[in-house]
């Protein structure tokens, strides 16, 4: 119910958060380097979930406690992406790259 | 899934852009936002009985302060609001109207106001006393400074639009409901008026009562008014009825010959008793004076003006109080005109020559009395006496041919010398005057015809 008002009123947001994520996504696949992993990646995901309970648990009052929704809608739909783009890029790789 | 997690790892570094994305989405849609469930909240408690209704919204979370008159309309409202789509929370400022006790109502009529006053038990209540208040007042206007509180006595607006009708009766006043008991106070705007309270006042709803009714009907004024420069009598005011109004009329024609009388009287209820009674002599003395005005209040009789000469005046202060019915006060405020030229014999002559021929001396039938209703007349006799004090005057008694000549010249001449008595009293000499009788022996017009006998029934002034 409550999403559903939110991508109402706020659709384009959501959606140039998917678009970002299915981007983000396609070069992931094919980008070189480490990315953020040990250590960063696991504090960043404690945050994420930290985060969630918060928004959970609607502890958080007023304005902030919007915008905190607000914002974790739209990085699940940026993880969304992310996770549609990588598998799209990695089938295509998967077909193009010689056979080892 | 090894390379989703593996891949998952350089996901981060889009999250930045993500984060300016978000920080644009917040900066540009918090207010709209806002504004919506706002106006989508109040859309919802619309057509809820509520008073102070405020709703803000920060955020998804909407605070929502109202004053409900049952603890079912205020959870209703409250789970109107909590159900808006988009609504996360609802900080919930509600709270039961004040309870009254006791539940007082008031509407005041001053002259140019109406004050609806003290408690009203619902919104679309004190909308209906509103709208009653300014239809029953007229054209004044109408104050609210009602609150709204629980409490009210079940009819209470059946009676307080009851009690609104009757405002309209009121000239000034208050009306008072408290719990089921109604005062009320004030002076009614018409004779009468208090009367139809009292009446409207039986028919309030069931478990009402009078407490106290101290509504006072407005007094009964009779007044009038002699203007010697429009040689007008102005009656103006309250007369008890039909009759007695038809009578005064023909008193004052009688009394008041040299003036046209001008009747503005209204007929109502609620006249002291001897009103009718107290007329005759009150005008009879207003018929002496020069200018003058005669207000009769309840049981007061006043009477201000100017007397003609000084002994007018001393009778008219001391007279007027003895003729009244007991419990009557009088009061007089007499000063005297100023006193008019003298003139020589001649013109003396010609102004009592025009005095009775506007009217006559009159007496009580067949008797040597005086009538009252020719007061008037004899002031200005004397006055024009006085204004001439070189003439010796001759005052002539006629009679009609009626009756026995021997008694007809024995009535004219006591007639004769009640008039000369009455001018003596006025402070002339006596020496001055000679009373003859001459019964009927000069007739003015024929004795055949009763406009001819009345005209033969006379006093003549012959100055010498």
């Amino acid at each position: 119910m409550i999403m559903a008002y939110v991508a109402q009123f706020f659709w384009g947001w959501l959606l140039a958060s998917l678009l970002l994520g299915l981007a983000m996504g396609w070069i992931s696949v094919v980008q070189r380097g480490e990315g953020v992993t040990g250590a960063w990646g696991r504090a960043l995901w404690a945050l994420v979930g930290v985060l969630l309970a918060l928004a959970v648990s609607q502890v958080v009052p007023g304005r902030p406690g919007y915008w905190l929704d607000l914002g974790l809608v739209m990085f699940g739909l940026y993880l969304a992406g992310c996770v549609v783009g990588s598998w799209l890029r990695a089938r295509v790789v998967a077909r193009t790259a010689p056979p080892a | 899934m090894h390379g989703l997690f593996r891949w998952s790892s350089k996901w981060w570094p889009g999250a930045i852009a993500l984060v300016v994305l978000w920080a644009l989405a917040t900066w540009t849609s918090t207010e709209p936002l806002e504004g919506d469930l706002a106006a989508r909240s109040n859309a919802a408690v619309r057509d809820a009985v509520l008073d102070k209704k405020r709703v803000t919204v920060a955020g998804r979370d909407v605070s929502f302060a109202a004053e409900a008159f049952s603890a079912d309309g205020r959870r209703a409202a409250l789970s109107a609001v909590e159900s808006v789509p988009g609504v996360r929370l609802v900080n919930d400022e509600t709270r039961l109207a004040p309870e009254a006790t006791p539940f007082v109502w008031s509407a005041e009529r001053d002259v140019v106001r109406v004050t609806l006053s003290g408690s009203a038990p619902l919104p679309q209540v004190k909308g209906r006393l509103l709208e009653a208040a300014k239809a029953g007042g007229g054209n004044v206007e109408v104050a609210d400074q009602m609150r709204l509180a629980r409490g009210a006595p079940p009819r209470f607006d059946a009676a307080a639009l009851l009690l609104l009708d009757q405002l309209g009766k009121l000239k000034d006043g208050k009306l008072t409901i408290s719990d089921d008991k109604i005062s009320l106070s004030g002076m009614a705007r018409e004779l009468g008026g208090r009367e139809a309270i009292a009446s409207a006042l039986k028919n309030l709803p069931e478990g009402f009562s009078v407490a106290a009714n101290d509504v006072k009907a407005p007094p009964y004024v009779f007044q009038a008014y002699k203007d010697p420069v429009a040689s007008t009598l102005t009656l103006t005011g309250n007369v008890p009825d039909k009759s007695v109004h038809a009578a005064l009329i023909a008193t004052a024609g009688r009394k008041f010959f040299a003036e046209k009388v001008v009747d503005n009287l209204k007929e109502s209820i609620g006249a002291p008793a001897s009103f009718a009674a107290v007329m005759g002599p009150a005008l009879s003395a207003l018929s002496r004076l020069s200018t003058g005005t005669l207000v009769v209040t309840d049981r007061e009789v006043k009477l201000s003006g100017d007397a003609l000469y000084d002994a007018a005046a001393a009778q008219i202060r001391a007279g007027l109080g003895k003729e009244l019915p007991p419990n009557w006060q009088y009061k007089a405020e007499i000063t005297v005109k100023p006193p008019s030229a003298p003139v020589d014999n001649t013109v003396c002559q010609q102004l009592f020559a025009d005095l009775l021929t506007k009217t006559r001396i009159r007496f009580e039938s067949s008797k040597a009395d005086l009538s009252p209703d020719s007061l008037g007349l004899l002031d200005r006799l004397t006055e024009t006496a006085l204004r001439c004090p070189t003439a010796n005057i001759e005052i002539a008694g006629h009679t009609d041919a009626d009756g026995d000549a021997n008694a007809n010249q024995s009535l004219s001449e006591r007639r004769a010398q009640a008039v000369a008595d009455y001018l003596v009293r006025g402070g002339l000499p006596a020496n001055r005057f000679t009373a003859v009788g001459y019964g009927s022996a000069q007739p003015m017009a024929g004795n055949d015809t009763e406009e001819g006998k009345a005209q033969n029934r006379r006093i003549d002034f012959v100055v010498k």
